[in-house]
């Protein structure tokens, strides 16, 4: 039997992997345009859409992607929280593993779960988000929406600002960023960065002005309030002065230069209001939108391959 | 591989023929048989003979290492309260496969032991299976860092330490009246050094690893703060103070300089902390969640020179058993704890021994004569007169250690999946042949 393909991470696609998938999520994405956007590649698959922690737009992407291509879905929503919480989360592995399905896509709070998950069940697993870890499927869109924007994506210059901590967007961002050989630099305050960061391979600065006019791609992360388990960051007032996007650091974004957020944006805090409703007159500069719609075509490129 | 029934009272005579005796006193290995009559050393020389009549029964330990039985300073035997992970005697069992012939138990249990009749209750278990169980009470009252111990009743009761294992004290006000007061009784404090604002919400070490995974990181300031809150006390207070499961290149050198100054204090560190590295998280293996956690190669480093020059005075297993559900889940929802009665000395024979290159004498003395010394108890000594408690060793033998050797109730082991080198052939706990592998 040959191995299952699991995408718990894109550390183990090499370079020529990533572009291969770049193309193929172009003829997906032609798909989405057409007038009758489904296809047949993935009729008769069954895939459940496995969320232990809340999620919106990653969960109706994945669906709709999985939609077009003919696959049943079926969205199984669980929280975990008891006592013995390994009770019930073995008792949900062997409950989805007795019912026939062909990919799991997995999200969950905890780092790491889903590499744990992924051992013991049969099929390709997804993971759409670990924790603070991994969210391979975002990092790929994100790369697919540069690379729709710009030729060459050796040598780009792209900061990833704020809560680089918390983030598993920034993680996997970083990590495919580098690998294609973009040149990344981490913008956050000293309690929203780990302390040794040495892993990343990435250059560091700690306030927005040092990179503003330029680079490439500026990338704001959400403030993981949610995720925050020790709250040591002064305030909204504080974060605004020195890593907030306003309309004032907005003018000073190279002409070229692209926006981007993983959704959804904390209006006020990691982006002004002002900019964030200037977005429709702006689509070549302002890419939020543009993420959330190459996300369900990366997604279908990578169901794809992993079904395949 | 067999143990007997500790339970029994008939005692019986032996004769160890022609194995090298292991002396960590005065360092020395030589060939020599050694007669245990009644339970007492009471001979130790080359070519002892004896009569049948006698009815000595003889153990062959030519090729193998006599040394005395190993003392294990920092055991969780969950009882009272989590039998279902360890109980005493599954404990001991546990112990015993590990050459260890003295342990004394942490007294985190359910409930704590911090009354008296919780440590008498521990010390008649161990009488009734003529082991060598030492209690620990807890320092403050349910182990809540609140209100201080009837330190002076628990050691008429037998307390052989006290400690807040498991957390520590956090308040230094009350560490400090607990040293004043402890001092009047020549208490030990056996000190879980852990700054709960630095470490509450973490899961790893603080550094490349936890930053990679995506785990919340411990800072080794969460230690290293309290080892030098601790030192401070006790000059000022003059208490006795071991610091356990030290884990950071820092603490090794705060307390190399704390000793050099005179200050009253010793500390162990256990074989996780010996062995491993930071890097063995990248598979999120559950059985490498400890505290205080896995260290970066630095600190490891640091902790191999702190055990050869001396700073470092004993290893222990923070043996720590958990049941599989609580092991087999996520890296963040996962006890922390490793078992490690089994491989306290082979773990420490692999790594310090073949690989560090430190003397068999030295190791030995880490884990026998050094704690029995630091709890001021029998043990870690072969001599004429005394109980005979002597683990009898093969340092030759070599395999991976897997689950299903595991004899402890719980199977939460670090080593899993080791190649360690050592085997115990026997343990003899009071005179009696406790345990036998051959």
């Amino acid at each position: 039997m040959d191995k299952k393909k699991d995408i718990l991470s894109l550390d183990e696609f090499s370079v020529e992997q990533i572009n291969e998938f770049l193309i193929q999520t172009e003829s997906f994405a032609e798909i989405l345009k057409r007038d009758i956007k489904k296809v047949p590649a993935l009729r008769g698959k069954t895939i459940i859409n496995l969320f232990f922690e809340p999620s919106t737009r990653t969960k109706v992407s994945f669906e709709i992607a999985a939609k077009r291509l003919s696959a049943d879905l079926i969205n199984f929503n669980t929280s975990s929280s008891s006592l013995r919480k390994g009770e019930s989360e073995i008792d949900t592995i062997k409950t989805i593993n007795s019912m026939e399905n062909d990919l799991i896509i997995i999200r969950h709070s905890d780092s790491g779960y889903i590499n744990y998950f992924a051992k013991n069940v049969p099929v390709p697993v997804v993971n759409a988000g670990d924790g603070k870890h991994e969210h391979p499927t975002q990092a790929l869109l994100d790369l697919y929406t540069i690379y729709k924007n710009f030729t060459n994506l050796k040598d780009l210059k792209i900061a990833i600002i704020g809560d680089i901590l918390n983030s598993r967007v920034a993680r996997s961002d970083i990590k495919l960023f580098n690998k294609m050989g973009m040149d990344v630099k981490v913008v956050a305050p000293s309690m929203l960065m780990p302390e040794d960061f040495s892993s990343f391979k990435t250059k560091f600065a700690n306030n927005i002005d040092e990179v503003i006019s330029d680079a490439d791609v500026l990338y704001m992360l959400r403030m993981q309030f949610e995720r925050q388990e020790r709250k040591f960051y002064p305030s909204i007032k504080e974060y605004n002065k020195f890593l907030s996007l306003d309309m004032a650091r907005f003018n000073l974004m190279k002409k070229d230069a692209i926006l981007m957020h993983p959704g959804p944006v904390n209006r006020g805090i990691e982006i002004s209001g002002e900019v964030m409703d200037i977005e429709t007159l702006n689509k070549d500069k302002i890419k939020i939108n543009a993420q959330i719609s190459n996300g369900v075509a990366v997604r279908m490129a990578l169901l794809y391959y992993a079904l395949s | 591989m067999e143990f007997e029934n500790l339970k029994s009272k008939n005692k019986e005579n032996l004769i160890i023929k022609k194995g090298f005796v292991i002396n960590p006193q005065t360092q020395e290995k030589f060939e020599a048989d050694i007669l245990i009559l009644d339970g007492k050393i009471s001979k130790i020389s080359k070519d002892i003979t004896h009569n049948n009549a006698d009815s000595v029964r003889e153990i062959n330990a030519e090729g193998l290492y006599v040394c005395p039985g190993f003392v294990d300073m920092h055991v969780h035997l969950r009882e009272p309260g989590n039998e279902e992970e360890e109980d005493v005697e599954s404990g001991v069992r546990s112990a015993l496969r590990g050459g260890i012939t003295s342990i004394a138990c942490m007294p985190n249990t359910m409930p704590v032991l911090d009354s008296c009749y919780l440590i008498e209750y521990i010390k008649i278990k161990a009488r009734e299976i003529n082991y060598n169980i030492y209690p620990v009470a807890a320092i403050t009252k349910n182990l809540q860092g609140e209100v201080l111990n009837e330190i002076g009743l628990l050691i008429n009761s037998g307390a052989v330490a006290f400690s807040d294992d498991g957390r520590g004290v956090q308040n230094a006000r009350l560490m400090y009246e607990a040293m004043r007061y402890g001092g009047q009784f020549k208490a030990l404090f056996i000190l879980h050094e852990e700054d709960g604002n630095f470490s509450d919400g973490g899961l790893v070490n603080e550094g490349y690893y936890s930053a990679m995974l995506g785990l919340e990181g411990i800072s080794s300031l969460s230690e290293d703060l309290m080892v030098q809150r601790d030192i401070m006390l006790s000059k000022v207070s003059g208490a006795r103070i071991h610091i356990t499961h030290i884990s950071s290149a820092k603490s090794v050198e705060l307390i190399a300089r704390a000793k050099a100054e005179g200050v009253n204090i010793t500390c162990d560190t256990t074989c996780e902390h010996l062995f491993f590295n930071d890097s063995v998280l990248t598979g999120y293996d559950t059985n490498y969640k400890i505290k205080p956690p896995i260290r970066s190669e630095y600190d490891r480093l640091a902790i191999i020179e702190g055990l050869r020059n001396g700073t470092i005075d004993a290893i222990a297993s923070d043996h720590a058993p958990h049941l599989l559900l609580e092991k087999n889940i996520s890296f963040k929802e996962a006890s922390f704890g490793s078992i490690g009665l089994e491989t306290l000395f082979k773990a420490s024979l692999t790594k310090l021994f073949y690989e560090e290159k430190l003397s068999l004498e030295k190791i030995i003395s880490l884990i026998s004569l050094n704690p029995a010394k630091i709890l001021n108890i029998e043990g870690g000594e072969i001599k004429v007169g005394s109980i005979a408690n002597i683990a009898i060793i093969d340092i030759n033998n070599e395999n991976i250690y897997e689950s299903d050797n595991i004899i402890s109730r719980s199977k939460n082991s670090s080593f899993i999946g080791q190649r360690l080198n050592g085997e115990i052939r026997y343990t003899i706990v009071n005179g009696k042949i406790g345990f036998s592998n051959n």
